[in-house]
């Protein structure tokens, strides 16, 4: 014996008949714009981080820095810390452009 | 010889095939627009408006979809966001909640044959979005509980609450 639930779902099937193109498909295609290009934003993007990179290897003091240690970080000497912040905000600026390349975006 | 749909997004991608994509609308536009006009009440001019729009969005963003689902849910995705998109400017989400237990719904119909899939029509239109989505999905197009809750992008468990609510309205509605 069929339940409430069945009648419903059958009715509901019954119903999901086919819809005739009737040229929706041809008005689609005919407004089609020119696609994003995929491989665009990824280029420019790898190649900004490869010549930031190249750029940061050949300027940033890394044979230069300066040790740093805790008595250090309590002074909060700004001759110290600059160059390590430097260091550090270039490499995760390389670092958040090579991720954002090559992640899939929805 | 036929394409699978993974073949043609592969041409579309690779060529900027529009006899691929033209290829692919041909083979999802009737669940897609059939799933918009239920989602519309009837109206078939906005679902189609919705549906062209819905191909549209998907011929620009195809190098997003990662095959993990089939593509016809994630279709039926882009087309809920459409839906949901025009109803906000409407504001017709808005009143739907307002008017979320209508008087008709609690009254008898006692129609039988081709009046109680009249009455059927009739009766979804008086869910709301949410309800009629998930029903529509799960019960007229078959998709899974699963399926259905990422293109509504909803928790599993609001997805089933939504069907069984929905499914009791229209029980009540119909006196079954």
């Amino acid at each position: 014996m069929n339940t409430p639930e069945d009648t419903i779902d059958a009715l509901l099937r019954e119903q999901n008949a086919y819809i005739d193109d009737n040229g929706f498909t041809a008005r689609v295609v005919k407004s089609l714009p020119r696609r994003r290009r995929a491989w665009l934003r990824p280029t420019l993007l790898l190649g900004t981080v490869t010549i930031g990179s190249l750029l940061a290897v050949w300027w940033l003091p890394w044979g230069n820095l300066p040790p740093l240690d805790p008595s250090v970080l309590r002074s909060m000497d700004s001759q110290v810390l600059m160059p390590w912040v430097l260091v550090i905000s270039v490499t995760a600026s390389l670092v958040w452009g090579a991720i954002s390349a090559l992640e899939r975006r929805d | 010889m036929s394409f699978t749909d993974a073949d043609l997004i592969a041409r579309v991608l690779l060529h900027e095939d529009h006899n691929a994509f033209g290829e692919l609308v041909r083979r999802h536009q009737s669940p897609v627009r059939a799933f918009l006009v239920r989602m519309t009440r009837g109206d078939s001019h906005l679902a189609d408006d919705l549906a062209q729009e819905t191909f549209l969005k998907a011929w620009q963003k195809l190098y997003t979809f990662r095959g993990t689902s089939r593509f016809s849910t994630w279709l039926f995705g882009i087309a809920f966001n459409e839906f949901r998109g025009a109803a906000r400017q409407r504001k017709e989400l808005a009143l739907e909640d307002m008017a979320e237990s209508p008087p008709e719904l609690a009254g008898p119909s006692g129609a039988a044959g081709s009046n109680l899939r009249l009455d059927l029509t009739e009766a979804l239109k008086l869910l709301n979005s949410n309800e009629r989505a998930a029903v529509v999905l799960c019960c007229q197009n078959g998709l899974s509980h699963e399926e259905a809750a990422q293109i509504l992008d909803c928790p599993l468990g609001t997805l089933k609450t939504n069907v069984l609510r929905g499914k009791e309205k229209l029980k009540r509605r119909l006196s079954l």
